[in-house]
């Protein structure tokens, strides 16, 4: 399954076809569904949890519900919004929990002295400049005690809008919530972040 | 506009979620005021500041995710969708009553149904050869839904046996052994399966079912046929990790002898250690004298200290 070669010789279909093939039990049709929004899931899971780890289990688990729950969807929503309801829930909940846990460190202890997780990933507008790589580490720390002091739902918004362009009524409609309601959380997260890391720039 | 509301909006400006009016009234405003010029610099040089501090997952860590999905999805089964379910997509109704509700109501309506599809039916028509159903040796009604005028329509599963057959480069007849090959209920035919795919060890596919089965699969003979697919990949770092795993893990002296033969094809650093480790839990006297001899002709001890 999800093999690139499948994906590539099914049959290109609009996406509520691939839907309903995929609620018949097409499981070509599902692996399609998935490469086409996976990478875009991983991206968010990514950025509001700050861990491959806790982004991967986010993937394992919004896709398994997909895949169990598909025949439940009954088109009153776009796909697109359904899985993000779904994505975003999960981050919110794993959010939540980590809050109770106070784990929002990325910095393990290894065999090799302290590693930050987070140096692992990949930066996307990483370049060769030492200096530059140097700014963006400082930030990304600084980023990372910021983003600790927003809410979840803020921090949830505030990744939907700014790295994944979403407007905010489809936020709104994916957690649940009001345009007005979103509009405030971007709001009071913008806000934080321009206190937080005003004199960075 | 006054100062203090034009910078509380400028984020909603810059993500482009003002209404045109309050777009115009900023943009008015900017013009006018050098203060919130500034300002609006500012806020601009933070969003670009918040770009380049976005984390991208890594294609390893994609591919991980795919890879780790893949395996999980072959022991789920997705949830069929309930009758009520399928009655209520079939009439595209969607009534938010509390769930308590919702079967009786359904109840009724497909009483109702039955009730005045019976009465304006013709009863030829009610009859299986008239409706053109033949009887399937196995079926089960999926959906049933009306379609006006007294018409029901029905959907049933059929239990059919069907004979394929083609090339082993087919992607369809590939995919089939693939499924084959993970059958949890028939130890045989994923041995005749995995005989059959190993030797298209190529296809990462192929490759990817045969080390889940090397690490995963019950059966020994499955095991081994897998390992047999694996011969050509023994410098492969991605076999090797897991061929290491399987020699310290399997139970079954046969599968651990094959894997020792495939690792030591390619000797390197990496080996003497599990080899070592090896050595440490390993119970099999023939296992043992064929490690101790492979550590011998990498110039490394028997024993770790």
């Amino acid at each position: 399954m999800l093999q690139a070669t499948v994906a590539q010789a099914a049959v290109r279909m609009d996406e509520p076809e691939l839907i309903r093939a995929a609620q018949r039990g097409d499981q070509r049709a599902f692996e399609q569904l998935v490469r086409a929004y996976d990478q875009n899931v991983l991206r968010l899971a990514m950025n509001l949890l700050r861990s491959p780890e806790d982004a991967n289990d986010i993937y394992q688990e919004a896709f398994l519900r997909v895949y169990k729950n598909l025949h439940a969807f009954r088109f009153d929503c776009s796909f697109h919004t359904w899985l993000y309801r779904i994505v975003t829930n999960l981050c919110l909940d794993a959010l939540r929990k980590r809050r109770v846990r106070r784990e929002e460190n990325t910095v393990v202890e290894t065999s090799e002295g302290l590693l930050d997780r987070m140096d692992t990933v990949e930066e996307s507008r990483a370049d060769g400049d030492p200096q530059r790589q140097l700014m963006s580490r400082q930030l990304r720390k600084r980023m990372q005690e910021v983003l600790a002091g927003l809410t979840p739902r803020e921090r949830a918004v505030f990744e939907m809008r700014h790295y994944h362009g979403m407007r905010l009524r489809a936020i709104g409609e994916m957690l649940g919530t009001s345009e007005e309601a979103a509009k405030n959380c971007l709001f009071r997260a913008t806000q934080k972040m321009r206190s937080g890391l005003g004199d960075f720039v | 506009m006054k100062c203090d509301e034009a910078r509380k909006t400028m984020p909603l400006f810059l993500y482009g979620e003002h209404s045109f009016e309050d777009e115009e009234r900023l943009e008015v405003h900017i013009d006018e005021c050098a203060a919130c010029r500034d300002a609006l610099a500012r806020e601009k040089a933070l969003f670009e500041a918040l770009d380049s501090a976005e984390v991208a997952p890594s294609a390893a860590l994609l591919e991980e995710c795919r890879a780790e999905l893949r395996s999980r999805l072959a022991h789920v089964e997705p949830e069929r969708a309930s009758f009520w379910d399928k009655i209520r997509q079939g009439f595209s109704i969607h009534v938010h009553l509390a769930p308590g509700i919702m079967q009786p109501v359904g109840a009724l309506a497909m009483l109702l149904i039955g009730f005045f599809g019976a009465r304006t039916m013709p009863s030829s028509l009610l009859s299986w050869n008239s409706a053109g159903v033949a009887e399937p040796a196995a079926s089960r009604v999926r959906y049933v839904e009306p379609v006006g005028s007294g018409r029901v329509r029905i959907v049933v599963d059929e239990t059919r046996q069907r004979t394929l057959s083609g090339n082993l480069e087919d992607q369809s007849i590939q995919r089939l052994l693939l499924t084959a090959a993970k059958d949890p209920s028939d130890a045989g035919l994923r041995v005749e399966s995995v005989d059959l795919l190993k030797s298209k060890p190529q296809s990462a596919e192929v490759r990817s079912a045969l080390l889940y089965a090397v690490q995963h699969d019950s059966n020994a003979g499955v095991r081994l046929k897998a390992l047999d697919g694996l011969k050509g990949f023994a410098d492969d770092p991605e076999t090797r990790r897991t061929l290491a795993q399987v020699l310290l893990r399997d139970d079954n002296p046969g599968v651990r002898t094959q894997v020792i033969d495939l690792l030591i094809q390619h000797r390197t650093d990496a080996m003497v250690g599990v080899l070592q480790e090896l050595m440490v839990k390993e119970d099999n006297g023939y296992i043992r004298m064929r490690c101790q001899r492979a550590l011998h002709d990498m110039n490394a001890s028997v024993e770790t200290y």
